[in-house]
């Protein structure tokens, strides 16, 4: 039981860069008026870059 | 008794005496404030969302109050998990219980887990090995703080991290699912707000809070007053120490060392205690020198 809730939550990061850092990111964005540059939408932007940190945190097992 | 008197040349069944004596007349009083500020600081969290959401206040006052929610909603619980409220058995013990499940909502703390982890702490302070919040150890305020961070990173040994081995140590699977449900609502909840368009307020009002909250209560309630943490012993483990912020600002932990002796002195008691205690706890070699 220990190994499937350790499983589940093994993908934490990742989840939490897309589930909640990219609509964060996007609102911040939108927020604050940013003007994007090559055609890219908040939304986009919050894919890439909460994307690329949840990814970086699950490969290192750390944010900071 | 003179908080300067010199009791050095006493036996240690006659200071034993004295402190029950003393211990005595703070036990078993009940905690009014303790209680009211349980449900009082529970029902300000939960009123700013709507506040918020309606536009009635703004986001970063939100902010600011849920901030000090969330890092004064540990304490109640505190109080609950030493039975303090009411013990088992009593008329009102549901009160007890109340409290410690409910004050550490915003906190995500389940009471379960927390008292679980804490009677061991009490147990086995500064033991490297047994004492679950031995990774709060550090050289200093900002290494301590630096920690405090580092215990909450993903793959870290510190931390809640510590207290999931702990449970499992002590076979207690169903505390950890309940410590895993309380997680599902937490991220599950932070998910479904900031993809309805609210995650300045799902950040604002609870993610950073509750970071900014959990640094501050293992900064004062953990490291501070077991600093340097390099003895084990009823007299050893923990100290007094001055805060600038006093002992208000340091969650009244100025006089820990009475919560580790007697852990059944409500809070509030906590100073009037440890000034009637100190020439005694000076005549068992206690750190007791900052206040």
């Amino acid at each position: 039981m220990v190994q499937v809730i350790k499983s589940i939550f093994y993908l934490g990061p990742l989840l939490f860069g897309f589930g909640f850092l990219t609509p964060l990111i996007s609102q911040i964005i939108q927020a604050v008026g940013w003007t994007l540059p090559f055609g890219l939408t908040p939304l986009m932007t919050g894919l890439i870059v909460g994307g690329t940190y949840g990814l970086i945190a699950q490969i290192r097992g750390r944010w900071i | 008794m003179s908080p300067t008197q010199d009791l050095s040349n006493l036996s240690d069944a006659e200071l034993m005496r004295m402190e029950r004596e003393v211990a005595a007349r703070h036990l078993n009083k009940f905690p009014y404030f303790a209680v009211f500020w349980a449900f009082s600081n529970l029902a300000i969290w939960l009123a700013l969302w709507p506040l918020v959401f309606m536009g009635i206040i703004p986001l970063w006052l939100g902010f600011i109050i849920a901030t000090a929610n969330v890092t004064l909603s540990y304490l109640p619980s505190h109080e609950a998990q030493h039975d303090i409220i009411a013990k088992p058995g009593s008329k009102l013990r549901w009160l007890n219980q109340l409290v410690g499940h409910t004050s550490t909502l915003p906190l995500v703390l389940p009471y379960q887990v927390a008292k679980i982890t804490h009677m061991d702490h009490h147990k086995h302070a500064n033991d490297p090995d047994l004492d679950p919040d031995y990774s709060t150890h550090a050289d200093g305020p900002l290494h301590a703080i630096w920690k405090s961070l580092y215990n909450r990173q993903p793959r870290a040994n510190g931390g809640f991290n510590a207290y999931g081995e702990v449970l499992q140590r002590k076979g207690r699977m169903d505390v950890i699912l309940i410590s895993v449900a309380y997680q599902v609502v937490h991220f599950g909840t932070l998910f479904a707000l900031a993809w309805s368009g609210y995650a300045l307020e799902a950040a604002l009002l609870w993610w950073i809070p509750r970071h900014i909250a959990l640094t501050y209560i293992q900064y004062y309630l953990s490291w501070a007053p077991h600093n340097p943490g390099l003895t084990k012993g009823r007299y050893r483990d923990t100290r007094s120490f001055r805060s600038i912020l006093g002992n208000i600002g340091s969650l009244g932990m100025q006089y820990h060392i009475i919560h580790h002796l007697h852990p059944r002195i409500p809070l509030y008691r906590t100073p009037r205690a440890y000034w009637e205690m100190k020439p005694i706890l000076e005549a068992r070699g206690c750190d007791v020198h900052a206040l």
